[in-house]
């Protein structure tokens, strides 16, 4: 008996469910004043719609885990990585040493849901010769890359393609993506170098998926 | 056509990289609104259009984002457990809302302490990279205030119920809130962390008078913007060879052996240097 009066009013808070007011708020057809003063004392009423409600106290954030080394076994890349952020000049910040590579520390680490974890180094300097990153062009496809967080945790990746991207082409946006699939990015400079200003014409970008 | 695949496949230039999303789930036809209860002591409901939107409100939360089509929106709010809309405490107000804009409605208490309610207009405006955006909102029950940054006044003169706002370095600031003038705190100092891309909003409430004055913290991220660019080396070890130069030695050698009467050889130049 219980049970089913029990029944009986969850089938009637259903039904009430399901004739309430509809979910979506929509404008109001010309701000009429809505009706005013209901004589008749009537339940609390429920909310239409489920808002999310959270805290506006002050939090500290979240920090990720930054990657501290690479490792590219088939082109024997096995250098440190740091986190490095924007030169005055508006360009990724890129570490002096050539065997060190930099982690846009404001992007995706590779512990991150979606976008792309981009690590850079460079491909020479007169002081130090020619760096590890030179030899990503020599990457082939199915190759294994493997970056260590800094919590110890080894995350492997497959490199999908190795692409020559003039620099004025590159398309900034994706490289540096935030949203879309987790990937790693690795870039350094090449094509023509010029003299003059001391500059490479192109973009060496190797895409990797997690393995 | 310099760029070129080097290896694996890649549909376009760069197919392999995901789409960038739209920072924002507001569209073309939509706005969204987000509301902030900052009066002190007043659990309310919330009622849109004469709809309950946020029953058992409690103060210092934060709701939302409501995604809406754009349009004029009656907002009236009431205590808590209210039966209907008919005997608001703040309100019935008009928020007119624009499409692709981010509003924050904020029940607050004006510069006497009476209970208002002002629609803000947040900034969506793209960050430069290793930048975020502070917006410092007044909506207490005091006169106007100067917000310190790290001992030092970054605004001054900011009165109920506006705001300041500007982009800074990525970083924590020690903020605090001190009567215009002085600089003795009367909120904070907290630090506050400036993240990069995301919009922080810090609103003081509550009322001098009443002792309570406290910080409210909303962020809206997704606004960052892409480094201009990556210069990764600067000696040219590693540059391909300049087909230019190539083309030169190739014409030179061919004028070589033209004079020596191979006229194969000439006809072969002559159509590389083309």
């Amino acid at each position: 008996m219980k049970v089913r009066v029990i029944a009986a009013t969850v089938m009637v808070l259903l039904l009430a469910g399901c004739s309430s007011a509809p979910a979506r708020l929509a404008p109001s057809p010309a701000a009429t004043p809505t009706a005013t003063s209901a004589a008749t004392p009537k339940p609390a009423p429920t909310a239409v719609i489920d808002v999310p409600v959270q805290s506006s106290e002050l939090t500290a954030p979240v920090a990720t885990v930054p990657p501290v080394r690479i490792r590219v076994p088939s082109v024997q890349i096995d250098i440190p990585v740091g986190p490095v952020g924007v030169g005055d000049d508006g360009l990724m910040e890129i570490p002096f040493d050539i065997r060190t590579a930099g982690w846009y520390q404001y992007g995706p680490a590779p512990e991150s849901a979606t976008g792309s974890t981009v690590i850079t180094a460079h491909v020479d300097s007169f002081e130090q010769g020619l760096g590890p990153f030179a030899y990503l062009k020599e990457l082939s496809a199915g190759a294994e890359v493997i970056v260590t967080a800094a919590d110890g945790a080894d995350y492997r990746y497959i490199v999908e393609s190795v692409q020559n991207v003039e620099k004025k082409q590159l398309p900034l946006d994706q490289v540096f993506d935030r949203d879309g699939a987790p990937r790693l990015v690795l870039i350094t400079c090449g094509g023509q170098f010029d003299e003059n200003v001391l500059n490479y014409s192109d973009n060496i970008v190797v895409i990797a998926n997690p393995a | 056509m310099r760029n070129k695949i080097v290896a694996g496949a890649a549909i376009g230039v760069f197919a392999a990289v995901g789409v960038a999303m739209p920072a924002q789930a507001i569209s073309a036809t939509t706005a969204d609104l987000y509301v902030l209860h900052a009066v002190p002591d007043l659990p309310v409901d919330v009622y849109v259009n004469g709809a309950l939107t946020l029953d058992d409100f409690q103060p210092g939360d934060l709701a939302g984002p409501l995604d809406l089509p754009a349009g004029v929106y009656t907002v009236a709010i009431t205590a808590a457990d209210a039966a209907d809309d008919s005997a608001p405490a703040i309100g019935p107000i008009d928020l007119t809302l624009a499409a692709g804009t981010s509003y924050t409605a904020v029940a607050h208490l004006a510069e006497d302490g009476t209970p208002t309610a002002t629609l803000f207009t947040n900034d969506l405006t793209t960050i430069p990279a290793g930048e975020g955006k502070l917006t410092v909102r007044h909506t207490a029950a005091a006169p106007a205030v100067d917000v310190l940054a790290n001992g030092a006044a970054a605004f001054t003169n900011l009165t109920n119920p506006n705001e300041v706002k500007a982009n800074l370095p990525v970083g924590t600031i020690s903020a605090a809130v001190a009567l215009t003038g002085t600089t003795e705190p009367v909120i904070g100092p907290a630090d506050v962390a400036i993240a990069e891309g995301v919009n922080t909003i810090v609103y003081a409430w509550g009322s001098a008078e009443d002792g309570n004055l406290d910080l409210a913290i909303q962020t809206i991220g997704g606004l960052h913007s892409a480094p201009r660019g990556v210069d990764a080396g600067s000696a040219g070890f590693a540059a391909d060879p300049d087909p230019g130069m190539i083309a030169w030695s190739i014409a030179g050698l061919a004028v070589l052996l033209a004079a020596a009467g191979f006229s194969v050889a000439r006809a072969r130049a002559g159509r590389r240097s083309n």
